[in-house]
Parts: C-alpha cells; sequence; structure tokens
C-alpha cells in the first residue's frame, strides 16, 4: 500500500512540475510589426495616367499607322535604332506605369478635383468606392493593360512593324473595358438616337 | 543656337496642332449624342490608326464655304472586321457619313456609318457609342 502511494505522489508530482514549467515557459513572440512600405505615391491615378500612362502608350500607337493623303498611303514605323529604342522606352513605360496603378494609397484624384465630365464620367470619390469595392478587379486590369504591351514589346525586339501596328487593338480594348468598369461605368446608357 | 531652338519648338508646336486628341473619355463626354450629323462629301485624308481611325472631310456649307471635318472612327482592326480596307481611301472620293457632332468642337464628329459612291456602307463606329441601330 505504502509502495503504491509512493508510486501516486510522484505521479503527482510529476504532473505538477509539467503544468508549471508550461505556466512559465517564454510567452510567443509577438507577430512584427506590419513595416511600412518604403514606396510613397505623390500622383494621383488620374495623374499617372494623364503624365505617364496616356502619353506613352500614345508614342506607342502613333510610331506605326498609314496616312492616306488624297488617295496616296504613306507609311509612318521606326526606321532607326534610335526611334525603335524610342518606342521601346515608351512601351516599358506603359508596362511599369501599370505598377503603379496598383500600388495602394494612391488618391484618385488630386484634392478637390471632380468629374472630368459630370453625369457622364464618375467623380474621384465614387472611382474610389468602385475600387474599394474590387480592388481584386482593379488590379486584374492594371496586369491586364501590362501584359498587353508584351506583344508590342516584342514586337518591338523583332522590329516587327505589323506586329507593333496589331498589337495595338489589344492594349486600347483593355483600357476601354477597365474605363467602363471604374471610371464611366453608365456612359453607356446614352439615350438611343438614331443616326439614320 | 536660339533660333535652332525656336524652330524646334515650333515643329512640335505645329505636331501638336494638327494631332487629334487621344485621350481616352467617354463618348458622352466628347461627342453629343442629341446631334446627329450627316455629312455628304469629299474625303481628303484618311488616318489608319491606332486607337481610331480619323477621316478628313470636306462638306459644302449652305453658304458655299467649305468646312472641314474630323471624322473619330473604329480603330483600324474593328474597322477591317467590317469590310473597309485602306485602299478603298481612293483620291477624290465622295462619300456620306453619318455620325454624332463633337461636344465642344463643331468640326468634330464621331463617325457611326460610312457609305461610299457606289452604295457600299460600312459601320465605322467606336466603342461605347449610343445604341441606335448603326451596327447592322
Amino acid at each position: 500500500m505504502d509502495h503504491l502511494r509512493h508510486h501516486v505522489a510522484a505521479a503527482v508530482v510529476l504532473v505538477a512540475t509539467s503544468l508549471l514549467a508550461g505556466c512559465t515557459a517564454p510567452a510567443p513572440a509577438p507577430p512584427p510589426a506590419a513595416a511600412e512600405p518604403p514606396y510613397h505615391p505623390v500622383a494621383s491615378i488620374r495623374e499617372v495616367m494623364n503624365s505617364v500612362i496616356d502619353p506613352s502608350v500614345d508614342v506607342v500607337w502613333n510610331s506605326v499607322k498609314t496616312v492616306i493623303d488624297h488617295g496616296r498611303p504613306i507609311e509612318h514605323a521606326p526606321a532607326t535604332d534610335q526611334e525603335w529604342a524610342e518606342v521601346r522606352r515608351h512601351a516599358l513605360i506603359v508596362s511599369e506605369g501599370a505598377n503603379l496603378l496598383m500600388m495602394p494609397g494612391r488618391p484618385v484624384a488630386p484634392p478637390g478635383a471632380g468629374s472630368l465630365a459630370p453625369g457622364i464620367e464618375l467623380a474621384p470619390e465614387e472611382v474610389r468606392a468602385l475600387i474599394d469595392q474590387s480592388p481584386g478587379g482593379w488590379n486584374q486590369f492594371a496586369r491586364a493593360l501590362q501584359d498587353s504591351l508584351q506583344p508590342a514589346l516584342a514586337a518591338i525586339d523583332k522590329k516587327d512593324p505589323q506586329a507593333l501596328f496589331e498589337s495595338g487593338d489589344e492594349i486600347d480594348a483593355i483600357c476601354e473595358s477597365c474605363h467602363q468598369v471604374f471610371w464611366y461605368p453608365n456612359a453607356g446608357a446614352a439615350a438611343p438616337v438614331s443616326a439614320r | 543656337m536660339k533660333m535652332k531652338i525656336f524652330l524646334v519648338l515650333l515643329a512640335a508646336g505645329a505636331l501638336c496642332a494638327v494631332q487629334p486628341a487621344q485621350a481616352h473619355h467617354a463618348f458622352a463626354a466628347e461627342y453629343d449624342v442629341t446631334k446627329p450629323v450627316t455629312l455628304t462629301g469629299i474625303v481628303t485624308k484618311m488616318e489608319w490608326a491606332n486607337p481610331h481611325g480619323w477621316i478628313y472631310m470636306d462638306t459644302k456649307e449652305p453658304d458655299g464655304k467649305v468646312k472641314h471635318w474630323m471624322i473619330e472612327t473604329a480603330g483600324p482592326s474593328q474597322l477591317v472586321r467590317h469590310g473597309l480596307k485602306k485602299a478603298d481611301f481612293t483620291d477624290g472620293m465622295s462619300a456620306v457619313v453619318k455620325g454624332y457632332q463633337g461636344t465642344n468642337d463643331p468640326s468634330l464628329a464621331n463617325g457611326r456609318t460610312l457609305v461610299m459612291k457606289d452604295g457600299r456602307s460600312f459601320y465605322i463606329g467606336s466603342v461605347g457609342g449610343p445604341n441606335d441601330g448603326a451596327e447592322r
């Protein structure tokens, strides 16, 4: 009987020691505080569009075209290494500009700015609400813009004017699709008017 | 040297002056759907370019004066899809363009249909235009 009591006492001591050890173990380290991102958006989305994306995509679009003047076609395309490099520079600006659009914390427009076409194009706060509602959708469009420049860059690297020209359609389609969702979603509802 | 800089700036200014505005906007922000136009005249120039084509057309006003129009069209791939070719734009071609006048520029229009002298008709409207039945 004494023998049994001895064993029970030993077991109680063992369990108590274990519990005590558990209680006094150092608490797990708190998760590190989220570091402030090193970047700092300076321009609004509207300014990035007007100053970075739009002027550069115009260079890409305008680099190859045909002007038919009084029936006489005049072909325009980059001819020298320098001209190809210039178009490539602008294609890269648009590609990387798409990353700027995805950066969180960028305001839609400068403070106090309103809609550029009230009643047709949304006000900045309305655009913000749509982006906040679907940040994934916004980023998907920005990424699609970036991807749409890939065929243009490949065409530039091959110095292929026709392929560069054909790449312009998809870039425009992405721009327009995004604008119809986030910038002027209600503009398609214009009253039907017969043009005939 | 100053003269050279001046000439470069002058040339750049001239280029900007003839370059159609290309910033993306909603159709209704640039064109007035309450102002449909039917333009009959001579096509002097066609810019087969992305993201939109541009038809330059001279029409005769009631007072006999010639008015120069700039007419935005869909992009080249859309035009091709609707059967139009660069070769269709011949010297001195007469045509009828139906579309909508610019909101702020009375000599600007967005084309919906182009009818050639031989009767062939093409849809030339860009994305975002009104649902007016032109695309049929």
